[in-house]
């Protein structure tokens, strides 16, 4: 083994624990750190909204998983928040379209840390009472997105490209789908999704395995835990686009492009295809490529440019958004130059220089505690590990890159929106001194 | 942490920070704001961190630090208070990941050095493509400010709290003004800051014997200069005024509301630990009064935080709300400084805040970015430098007494709102 390999395995090593109540357990001791962070990932986000639970087939209203992230901090005694301000830790919770995460760092009294976490993930509480209260700082944040381009431009493509897939809706949900969340609902989610098996547990720095698994004992962790098999539902979801083309106005000072392409989905775990599609767009609109260069120095777009792909079970997209004031004349050059790509193959320098940087972000993440846990939860999730993510970038070759080019990104899955101003961003003012 | 002084005027910063995967280099120049040169400011740190003589091409540079396993290189332009900080900084893996086994930390040290001390000019002006191309992008990011509705409304707040106060220069420079900068405007501004900054260099996470060349070669670089550097800028304050309230209106779904408070008079660095608890019982933290009464407990806001800025004794609430319940939130946001300026605090409340802002400060030395911040911070401040372990036993001694004294001196000044035509209270 290389030296520069065995320092970065040095520092990617966890212990690796499955308890059994069916909990994964990861930790990552990080000598000569201060803090911890801990991280419960729950495989439970905004697309599960249809599942069975043992007999019962359930479909839920948009917004649920995060509605429930909010209600899981709070307890007969009061909120979580509070415990932790006992503990001194710094703690806090995100939904995602298929997972949701809670967390804390703490310098002090990390013990008492693990016990808040995990009795706040396994034992729910709620009354139609603090569930209705909870609707109004929702509809507040639902309002907050609603206001930003960036994220109204990604939800206006899934919405184009997606007829079916749970990807349609908004994480959070709309101010009349959270209006029908009750509490029966958010238990029937806590059983289908919050039982042990369904979750990791991952920590880093200055913590040990005896301390993490102890706090799992505490918690009743390590005995073995019935919970009614959930399973989720998917309608199929047809290769075919809702609609091409959307345009909407906003309150904003200059027009704000997507392009989005449908891509078959890919089987789970398959985080191979996903880096090379990653590294594929690295090539055609990252940094380096000459479609970059040409699009700044012209002044076509702002350095926000560029593309994504987008994965979750049963759904696969790439998505280009960027602000301009010629979105036409950019969407014309970045069509060109993915053909001159998808006919000449990638440019070998760029495809090893982009694979360059993936590596430097894997030693990155494995710097500070907090990325450190959350890599660790990432991974497990998607069954994977540092090492396996280092050996399949290595592996992946510009040849790679080409023959996935001939596949996705085709004219005939691609979607577009455009957000217009307004008007109303020149703003009338008054004052009153 | 250790320092020590290289010339007038200039000082090294520097920790092996061992366990850490990456190291850093930066170096910090802090002068004097200037109206008259402040676009150039703000046009200044996009030029230099396109390019630098030994790589003058944007797309080579990028693929150099892509070479160098993605290492970030920033050029970073910041107000602090009257003066401005423009950091240039390199940051990467360390030598012992290197894939070939090459000399990371010898190339990150060129980098810096270059971009901050060799930038692409010739006969006194700054190259004039590089130029026209990012004033294209300086102008759009000035044009498309009202996207972001919450830094635009925090923007806004400021420049009608600042007014012409050396504090209100623009940081984000001047729209008006872009069109006509040339070369040797931005050339005449980078030449002012190299001969009067005050320039600290830190270099964080490398080895004694390559914190030693980085010495070296800074020093050869500096030998270069002629310099004439001006002393700190003291801290300022805005002088009390009845309170202003602007409303801007547009079609929007949340509306913003922000608050500016002064404390009439330059702050004193001694109370700095007061002001960390103040801020964190007010609505610095989730522990604060805003966050559980504003927010949790009324539902008037989905984001409503209060921070502070030392240089400039100012105190800033911002809040996202609905249109229809602007006041109500004002009145709010002023009722909870109140009760705790004259109202009963809680033992409980305090020390959970003290709780919190100490185990935030234990932690700093965990990672490159909050060793520099709060260094740099330190540092730029002026005086003697404090410890995470110092400000933590500071924080220790504080009472409520004196969380309250300090409350009790903020006076609001400024009331900006952005809302729908049906939201406007005025």
């Amino acid at each position: 083994m290389s030296d520069h390999l065995r320092a970065i395995l040095d520092c990617a090593g966890n212990e690796r624990y499955v308890l059994p109540s069916g909990l994964t357990v990861l930790v990552r001791p990080m000598p000569g750190y201060s803090a911890a962070h801990a991280i419960v990932a729950a495989r439970f986000g905004s697309i599960d909204l249809h599942f069975r639970l043992g007999e019962e087939e359930l479909t839920l209203p948009a917004g649920v998983a995060h509605y429930l992230e909010h209600k899981m901090f709070e307890d007969q005694e009061g909120d979580a928040f509070a415990k932790f301000a006992r503990t001194g830790a710094n703690a806090n919770a995100f939904t995602s379209f298929d997972r949701t995460c809670y967390y804390f760092t703490a310098t002090n009294a990390v013990e008492e840390s693990l016990d808040v976490l995990l009795e706040m993930v396994t034992h729910p509480y709620f009354t139609e009472e603090t569930v209705a209260k909870e609707q109004g700082i929702i509809a507040q944040e639902i309002k907050m997105y609603q206001d930003s381009p960036d994220w109204r431009l990604i939800t206006e493509l899934c919405q184009c490209l997606y007829h079916t897939h749970p990807i349609r809706s908004d994480i959070a949900g709309t101010c009349e789908s959270i209006a029908k969340i009750t509490p029966e609902m958010l238990y029937d989610c806590c059983k289908a999704f919050y039982a042990p098996s369904n979750l990791v547990l991952a920590a880093a720095g200055n913590i040990t395995a005896r301390q993490v698994l102890d706090a799992c004992a505490r918690a009743g962790l390590d005995k073995p835990v019935t919970s009614p098999a959930a399973r989720r539902l998917w309608v199929e979801e047809p290769m075919t686009l809702v609609q091409t083309w959307k345009t909407l106005p906003m309150a904003v000072s200059k027009p704000c492009f997507g392009i989005g392409y449908k891509e078959e989905p890919l089987a789970p775990g398959d985080g191979r295809t996903e880096m090379l599609y990653e590294l594929v767009l690295c090539c055609i609109s990252g940094g380096m490529s000459p479609l970059y260069r040409r699009l700044y120095d012209e002044g076509l777009v702002n350095p926000g440019f560029g593309g994504e792909v987008l994965r979750v079970d049963g759904c696969c997209c790439i998505l280009f958004t960027g602000e301009s004031d010629t979105p036409d004349q950019v969407e014309q050059l970045l069509l060109d130059e993915i053909e001159r790509v998808r006919a000449q193959g990638v440019d070998r320098e760029v495809f090893t220089l982009c694979k360059n940087e993936k590596y430097g972000q894997l030693v990155e993440n494995l710097e500070n505690v907090e990325d450190a846990a959350s890599q660790m939860a990432d991974f497990a999730l998607m069954g994977q590990t540092v090492a396996q993510q280092i050996e399949m970038l290595a592996g992946l070759t510009a040849e790679d890159a080409d023959v996935a080019l001939q596949k996705i990104l085709q004219p005939g899955r691609m979607a577009r929106v455009r957000i217009l101003p307004d008007g109303s961003a020149a703003g009338d003012s008054a004052d009153n001194d | 942490m250790e320092r020590k002084q290289l010339a007038p005027g200039v000082h090294l910063s520097y920790d092996p920070a061992q366990k850490l995967n990456r190291c850093r280099i930066s170096i910090h120049f802090t002068f004097p704001a200037r109206r008259e040169t402040a676009t150039a400011h703000a046009l200044l740190p996009l030029v230099m961190e396109r390019g630098y003589a030994g790589c003058p091409d944007m797309t080579g540079l990028t693929k150099k630090l892509a070479r160098l396993y993605g290492a970030d290189l920033a050029v970073d332009g910041r107000p602090m208070g009257a003066s401005r900080n423009l950091c240039v900084s390199v940051t990467g893996i360390k030598d012992r990941f290197a894939l070939a086994g090459e000399s990371l930390s010898q190339a990150y040290t060129e980098l810096v050095l270059g971009v901050a001390f060799h930038p692409c000019m010739a006969d006194g002006a700054f190259d004039a493509e590089a130029v026209a191309i990012e004033k294209q992008m300086l102008r759009q990011s000035l044009e498309d400010e009202l996207n972001d509705k919450r830094l635009y409304c925090m923007r806004q707040t400021a420049r009608e709290f600042y007014g012409d106060s050396p504090m209100g220069i623009r940081q984000e420079g001047y729209l008006e003004e872009v069109d006509g900068l040339t070369g040797q405007d931005l050339a005449a501004a980078y030449e002012e800051m190299l001969s009067t900054a005050s320039i600290e260099l830190m270099v964080l996470g490398c080895t004694p014997a390559e914190t030693q060349r980085v010495e070296a070669a800074f020093m050869e670089e500096l030998g270069k200069i002629r310099r004439r550097p001006v002393g700190p800028m003291a801290f300022l304050a805005m002088p009390r005024q009845i309170p202003v309230h602007k409303v801007e209106t547009f079609d929007m779904v949340q509306a913003k509301l922000c608050l500016a408070f002064t404390l009439g008079k330059p702050m004193d660095l001694a109370e700095l630990a007061a002001f960390r608890l103040a801020m964190a019982l007010y609505g610095g933290s989730v522990t604060s009064r805003l966050f559980l009464n504003v927010r949790e407990r009324d539902h008037l806001c989905y984001y409503c935080a209060s921070s502070f800025q030392s240089f400039t004794g100012s105190m800033v609430v911002s809040s996202g709300i609905e249109p229809g319940d602007a006041a109500r939130a004002e009145n709010a946001i002023l009722n909870e400084l109140a009760d705790l300026c004259t109202g009963p605090i809680t033992s409980q409340e305090l020390e959970d805040c003290r709780r919190g802002l100490m185990d935030g400060l234990a932690g700093i030395e965990d990672s490159l970015g909050s060793i520099e911040s709060w260094y740099a911070m330190e540092m730029i401040r002026g005086g003697a430098i404090t410890t995470p372990q110092q400000a933590r036993a500071d924080l220790a001694a504080v009472t409520v007494d004196q969380v309250r004294s300090v409350l009790r001196r903020f006076s609001l000044s400024v009331s900006y709102l952005l809302t729908t035509k049906e939201g406007a209270y005025v």
